[in-house]
């Protein structure tokens, strides 16, 4: 079941809240009311007796009682909410102003002796009627309830329409959510006006946007490289391939075609092998099988590699330090000779390559550093993006990895739980990674 | 040699039944799962090229029942999509390699050869030749024309392979993953220096040359008439 809306809730809650006090007041209220009023019909009753009391002084029996009973009569007519009674000790009525009345919730009685030292005598009953003060208190009664009722009432929509001002930014935010699309990611909360509350909703909301609308972007220009980088080599297969074909040519001219064509096609796979790799790593699915590695043994495998390339180059490699780590055999080796590539690609004659392992407690820190010309530090923090290049002039060239090489290298790295970063300072650039241990 | 190809994707199929044909394969060429079945299981081929996805029977039911029906001849997939999945089940099923498309022929056409030459149990070679370059394996000691020549550990590796599958044509990676274990596509021209140090050592100087690029193959070691 659907729970009750937080305006119900709390509308309900300040409705109790306002009932349940206004009724203690009113009960309270009632008491103090009713104990006074007890109190003035006690002093009248108390003041009525001792005024009876003097008028009946000195009657000891029965027919004593009529020679004073005009005087009596002329004092209960000026009180004609009072009734006397007088019995004697005996039990038997002398006197009854009113014998007719009796709902003796309507009456305040006082019993006393005729004479305050006889307490076996006769007696005086004195029975005040106090319709008007249970009227009073009846009325206040039911104002009390209309007190309650009403201030419960007025809590309630008052409450409702705190709750409701209140969550209006809530509400805001919701029409903001719903209105997005992927064209109005730029949309923002404005943070300063939320309340104290909400404000930190508001952040995470707008940085969730944030998110969004970069990842969007990257997106967007991901796709755009994709289509430009496809149509560069389709264009010119599609260009050869027809020209090629518009008249009977040599066999030579034919066989030169293929080839070149070949080598178009090989990069476009190439592409999109690389490419499938990195959307496997956006969707989490670059799942590396670790196994327990010696990097020393692996670096001078990779160095071994790269030897003849490197000595072509005049460049030399070295490597410093070893460690252990659980990486994916396969993977760690594409990745850093890679990194190889382009350190060869940019280290001049005469340079020098440098693999290094540093392991602390906590972090095993693999550098792969090569001298030569130093990156602009603006450029530093776009090398990883997909399609990057720092040269935006040299589309083609060697870079069989169409400038995804270093995205395809932080993607394994990432996969492993670690992070790569480039430093690039007075003629040594190195590309670090940083592994947990 | 018999091999038997189930592609649907029709292109694809005649192409790699031309190839492996002028390579010396004898080829036969299924369309569909169904048809393939019937012939892997009645025909005697010494290797089945399946691709995974095919109309019909796919390529793992097709492994299923041949290897049910006790035929272990390898069978090489391939597939679209290199998924891990992918890959392990058809580990698990039996199959012997797998290449993801797109793939190069010449990676493929060396693929099937190891296959093939997997199942044979030859002599342990400690001797390799072709022309006057000998090749000692035990003394690890390379001559040619009666000449010393002095190799690295990697040259000395590479030419091992180039000799051992001598009139091979053997693609960029597949010499990057014998000689140095790298197995995927560096795109690096590793291999194309090592070669190029390795034939000014033993063709530079001699005659006729054996180290032979075949230009967007790969590279091959063979004797070829003078022309």
């Amino acid at each position: 079941m659907r729970p009750l809306s937080l305006g119900a809730r709390l509308s309900l809650l300040f409705a109790a809240c306002s009932a349940a006090v206004s009724l203690l007041a009113g009960a309270l209220f009632n008491q103090a009311s009713e104990a006074h009023f007890a109190e003035l019909d006690y002093q009248q009753l108390q003041g009525e007796l001792t005024v009876l009391r003097n008028l009946l002084d000195g009657v000891a029996d029965g027919a004593d009682l009529p020679g004073r009973l005009p005087a009596v009569q002329e004092e209960l007519a000026l009180h004609p909410e009072l009734a006397l009674r007088i019995a004697g000790s005996d039990g038997l009525v002398w006197f009854d102003s009113r014998p007719e009345r009796r709902d003796p919730a309507a009456y305040r009685s006082l019993e006393a002796s005729l004479e305050p030292r006889r307490a076996n005598g006769a007696r005086l009953t004195l029975h005040l009627n106090i319709a008007h003060h249970r009227h009073f208190l009846d009325d206040m009664q039911r104002l009390i309830w209309l007190g309650v009722g009403l201030s419960a009432l007025a809590t309630a929509l008052l409450g409702a329409w705190g709750v409701r001002r209140s969550l209006r930014p809530l509400r805001q935010m919701g029409e903001v959510a719903a209105g997005i699309s992927a064209s109005s990611l730029t949309t923002r909360l404005e943070e300063a006006r939320q309340p104290a509350e909400l404000a930190e909703l508001a952040q995470a909301f707008n940085a969730m946007l944030a998110r969004l609308e970069d990842a969007f972007a990257r997106l967007s220009a991901f796709s755009g490289d994709i289509a430009h980088e496809l149509r560069t080599p389709l264009s010119n297969l599609l260009t050869q391939t027809q020209v090629i074909l518009a008249r009977p040519r040599a066999l030579e001219d034919y066989r030169e075609t293929l080839h070149s064509n070949l080598e178009e096609l090989q990069r476009l796979a190439q592409m999109v092998a690389d490419m499938l790799l990195l959307a496997k790593a956006d969707h989490g699915l670059l799942l590396p099988s670790r196994e327990p590695l010696e990097l020393g043994v692996e670096l001078d495998a990779l160095l071994d590699y790269f030897a003849p390339l490197a000595e072509d180059a005049e460049v030399r490699l070295e490597r410093r330090g070893e460690a252990r780590l659980a990486a994916d055999r396969g993977m760690l080796r594409r990745a850093l000779s890679n990194l190889l590539d382009n350190a060869l690609r940019f280290t001049p004659a005469g340079g020098t390559i440098r693999l290094e392992v540093t392991s602390t407690a906590d972090c095993l820190r693999l550098e792969v550093g090569n001298s030569g010309p130093a990156i602009p530090a603006e450029q530093l923090p776009k090398l990883f993006d997909r399609f990057y290049r720092a040269d935006p002039a040299r589309r083609e060239g060697r870079g069989e990895h169409a400038g995804l090489g270093l995205a395809l290298i932080r993607s394994i790295v990432r996969a492993h739980g670690g992070e790569i970063r480039c430093e690039s300072v007075e003629g040594w650039t190195r590309f670090i990674l940083e592994f947990p241990a | 040699m018999k091999l038997l190809i189930v592609e649907d994707e029709p292109k694809t199929g005649h192409s790699l039944q031309q190839g492996l044909g002028e390579a010396g394969f004898a080829v036969e060429l299924a369309a569909d799962g169904t048809t393939g079945e019937r012939l892997a299981l009645e025909g005697d081929h010494d290797l089945l090229i399946l691709d995974v996805m095919l109309p019909g029977r796919d390529g793992w039911q097709i492994l299923h029942s041949l290897r049910q029906a006790g035929r272990d001849m390898p069978v090489l997939f391939l597939t679209a999509r290199d998924a891990v999945e992918d890959r392990v089940h058809g580990l698990e099923l039996g199959a012997d390699d797998y290449l993801v498309k797109p793939f190069a022929f010449a990676e493929l056409l060396a693929r099937v050869r190891t296959l093939l030459r997997r199942g044979q149990t030859t002599a342990a070679e400690t001797f390799l030749q072709a022309a006057d370059l000998e090749l000692d394996l035990l003394r690890r000691r390379v001559r040619r024309g009666g000449r010393r020549i002095d190799l690295t550990p990697q040259e000395f590796a590479l030419l091992e392979l180039l000799l051992r599958r001598r009139g091979e044509v053997l693609p960029k990676s597949l010499i990057a993953a014998e000689v140095w274990d790298m197995h995927f596509d560096s795109g690096t021209n590793v291999v194309e220096v090592a070669i190029r140090r390795l034939r000014t050592k033993i063709d530079d100087d001699f005659a006729p040359p054996l180290i032979h690029t075949v230009r967007g193959l790969g590279y091959v070691l063979e004797v070829r008439a003078a022309p």
